[in-house]
């Protein structure tokens, strides 16, 4: 069929397309049928040309391609190119493309020349233009000002004879005379009125205030006199009943106590680093820096701190502030001990953080000091337990040695050799007790906690008196038919005040730990036994809980039945009172735990020290089988004691090579310790970690009559004396 | 009145607190702990100040109301709690 030429006069096709008519068996034959295969959008259809010839050989002269037989056979490539034309723009529906190079200029249609970038020599300077007006000349001209008449201009003559004489211009008031002014009212035409339909007006609010004052009718008041006011007597008696006072109360105890107790547990205000005074700078810094911590301070002293190992430490109570917070350190030397008479060795170091490397103060006894404490009530009272198991007593404002730039002390008072241990006492603590100075019949009462002897008993001893005549006032025996025990006491008292006269119903209950892990709770009563002697009760209960040495145990400053012990490779909570076994136990962890207290401003936190020399934070109200915090690898070395920092509750540090302070703020955290083998160094860092619920105290007010407690201490001693004890 | 008593012991035996005044809405001290002097001269001056502090809050946000009231001072610490018709004053010596 040939196919129909166009007969309107459209354009011509260009040579390489021609247009084709398909018949609806073609396009399904060859899958290009109109608005299904090919649309507007997808007009392209690419024929396989041995298809095409296949079909015309089938249909010869029917086919629609018998037209472009002798074009397909002489195309080169394998695929024509067959484009649906919707709008007829070559006269029929389809068109063949005729040549590869037009059907490659179809199919992928050549970029657009990139129009070249046009230079301009020189920038022509841009014409003005021609003004188009907007409008705005008819606003100034409403704004000018322009005369709208002539100035009026008056001249004045007067009679020559009256030349020079002054003239006087006065005033005159058209309403004065009458029919001098013609004026047009403006009246109210009834045929021309605007409602108003919307009014603009806004509202303030104002406070009421009333003044009044009063005054005296006198012209000058000489002196006033006033007192008070002060309600009837009635009016108390009905204020006091009403039910707006019970109101009262009810809304407001709960703000009011929660803010004294959150001012009786620290000061916000205080900030310690300053008050501290540390330096701008150190030089002298060692150990490792976590990213949370910042070094402060080092400490060193060639002369005292050589090879020394520091065995406790602690804050002194009561001297803090910017030039003169303390630091107490005990040294020991690491080698054996030895009794060197030649060189009174060191005991106790004094630091201060205003002069890091020289030593405040220095006490002396003839062997080295494994523990020590101040007296709470007179700070300058320093006792310290000896490694050969005697007591030294130290006075912390003697100055002894005057030739040398450090002041330093001697001891003041040593147990008697005979009726001390023989073993290294691990800890000190001061019983609460009055104190006085002279050494009277109530005199101060310490417990020397000691490590036991070869001999099965474990005693910890009273002195009373001062100076080579100690004698202990109490001998705990302990039958455990253990050989060698090192015990380590850590005494937390509850007194309770009815007494006889005679022997104790004051009753002191004691936690001893043992070096194997063994917690022992005991009376302190003394009871007779079979010869008659006066001696300790037994235990009432022991636990094995920890797997080690056992090396803290400290009451909870926050409730005074609390008690945390941590050694071996866990720790304990206990609960005074209910003695079948710790109410939380921590789970095993991969190291020793070897020291540990509990933090004095938050009553769930604790800090245990690790052999690694980490330091972990438990907080007992997020999680009790994890540490809330661990700050890792403090110190290369194990941490041997925690101590918390009392003046300001803030401060913790621990060691026995490094040293740790700890702030805690209702929310921040920080740490500051310092580290010292030669020498101390001292870091700080802060975190900021939530705050916890507020937690209530429990206040217990159960206190000890002190005066009937040292009378009876006084009738005591007088017992044993006349036992011969 | 039981209660009142009660908790008024359970506020005085919190540690370091010095004194406790209740005031009317006038200034005028109704009941307290501390002698007549310095409760009357607490309470005069006190008054003033939590009336300034509950005009300067209302000011501000007529909605807002005055809660607390914290005077922190080197040697103590004054707590002021307003009421509707009261307030109550203690006086707390910081432990620290």
């Amino acid at each position: 069929m040939a196919p129909k030429r166009p007969k309107s006069g459209r354009s011509s096709h260009p040579d390489e397309i021609f247009p084709l008519v398909l018949t609806s068996a073609t396009q399904e034959l060859f899958g290009c049928r109109t608005d299904e295969d090919v649309t507007r959008e997808s007009p392209y259809k690419l024929l396989k040309k041995d298809n095409i010839i296949q079909d015309i050989k089938t249909r010869a002269a029917v086919s629609d391609f018998s037209p472009v037989k002798q074009i397909v056979l002489d195309y080169p490539e394998e695929e024509m190119l067959l484009v649906f034309d919707r709008s007829f723009t070559y006269g029929q529906c389809f068109y063949l493309v005729l040549t590869p190079e037009a059907k490659d200029r179809i199919l992928s249609p050549p970029e657009p020349e990139t129009p070249e970038a046009f230079e301009s020599e020189v920038s022509k300077t841009p014409q003005p233009k021609l003004w188009i007006s907007l409008g705005s000349e008819q606003e100034i001209d409403e704004e000018s000002v322009t005369e709208t008449r002539e100035k009026l201009c008056y001249k004045f003559s007067r009679v020559r004879r009256k030349f020079g004489v002054p003239v006087c211009f006065s005033d005159r008031n058209t309403a004065a005379a009458k029919d001098s002014y013609l004026e047009c009212a403006s009246y109210q035409d009834s045929r021309f009125s605007i409602k108003q339909m919307q009014r603009d007006c806004g509202t303030q609010a104002v406070p009421r205030l009333q003044s009044s004052s009063a005054q005296t009718q006198w012209y000058k008041n000489i002196c006033t006199q006033y007192y008070p006011r002060e309600l009837h007597e009635e009016d108390i008696d009905s204020t006091v009943q009403a039910e707006s006072l019970t109101n009262l109360f009810n809304s407001v105890t709960p703000r009011v106590l929660q803010a004294l107790q959150q001012e009786e547990i620290m000061n916000v205000f205080l900030d310690d680093c300053k008050a501290l005074g540390t330096l701008a700078e150190t030089d002298d810094w060692s150990g490792k820096v976590s990213e949370d911590l910042v070094l402060h301070y080092a400490f060193t002293n060639q002369k005292y701190t050589k090879d020394k190992k520091i065995s406790s430490i602690n804050w002194h109570p009561t001297i803090f502030g910017k030039v003169s917070s303390v630091i107490a350190v005990a040294l020991t030397d690491k080698k054996k001990v030895q009794l060197d008479e030649s060189s009174a060795s060191i005991g106790i170091v004094f630091y201060s953080f205003s002069d890091p490397s020289n030593p405040q103060l220095l006490l002396e006894c003839p062997c080295d000091l494994s523990a020590f404490e101040f007296n709470p009530s007179n700070p300058n009272i320093i006792v310290g337990g000896c490694v050969t198991g005697q007591v030294f007593i130290f006075s912390s404002d003697r100055d002894d040695n005057k030739e040398n730039n450090t002041p330093a002390a001697c001891y003041c008072a040593v147990s008697a050799l005979q009726s001390s241990r023989k073993d290294p006492i691990t800890d000190v603590q001061w019983l609460p007790q009055t104190f006085e100075v002279q050494g009277s019949l109530s005199g101060r009462q310490q417990n020397v906690d000691q490590k036991t002897p070869i001999t099965p008993d474990s005693v910890p001893a009273t002195f009373k008196h001062l100076d080579q005549t100690w004698k202990p006032l109490l001998r705990v025996r302990q039958c455990l038919g253990f050989a060698i025990q090192n015990s380590r006491l850590n005494h937390d008292f509850k007194c309770t005040t009815n007494f006889t006269l005679k022997f104790c119903n004051v009753v002191l209950f004691l936690f001893f730990c043992r070096q194997d892990g063994e917690i022992v709770y005991t009376d302190w009563k003394l009871e007779k036994d079979e010869s008659g002697r006066l001696h300790s009760a037994k235990p009432l209960s022991c636990f094995r809980t920890h797997q080690g040495l056992v090396n803290t145990i400290q009451r909870s400053p926050f409730f005074k039945d609390i008690i945390l012990t941590s050694g071996g490779w866990n720790f304990a909570i206990w609960k005074e009172g209910f003695m079948d076994g710790p109410i939380v136990m921590s789970p095993s962890s991969e190291q020793q735990y070897t020291a540990g207290c509990w933090s004095l401003s938050r009553p769930a936190v604790f800090f245990i020290g690790k052999e690694d020399g980490s330091i972990e934070v438990w907080n007992l109200l997020e999680s009790t089988s994890e540490p809330a915090h661990i700050h890792a690898h403090i110190t290369s070395a194990k941490i041997t004691c925690v101590k918390p920092w009392t003046v300001s509750r803030e401060f913790l540090a621990s060691t026995a090579i490094y040293v740790w302070s700890v702030s805690e703020g209702i929310a921040r955290f920080s740490f500051l310790g310092f580290v010292s083998h030669t020498k101390t160094t001292y870091f700080h860092y802060r975190l900021k970690q939530e705050p916890d619920k507020p937690v209530k105290l429990q206040h217990e007010n159960r206190e000890e009559n002190m005066k009937e407690y040292s009378h009876y201490l006084t009738l005591e001693e007088n017992v044993l004396k006349g036992l011969g004890l | 009145m039981a209660e009142v008593e009660e908790t008024l012991k359970r506020i005085q035996g919190q540690k370091g607190v010095q004194g406790i005044i209740i005031v009317n809405s006038e200034g005028i001290p109704v009941k307290t702990t501390l002698d007549n002097s310095s409760t009357v001269q607490y309470a005069g001056l006190i008054h003033q100040l939590v009336m300034k502090a509950r005009s300067t809050v209302r000011d501000i946000d007529p909605q807002n109301d005055l809660t607390f009231l914290r005077v922190r001072s080197k040697k103590n610490e004054i707590m002021i709690a307003p009421d509707k018709d009261y307030f109550l004053i203690v006086i707390q010596n910081p432990s620290d």
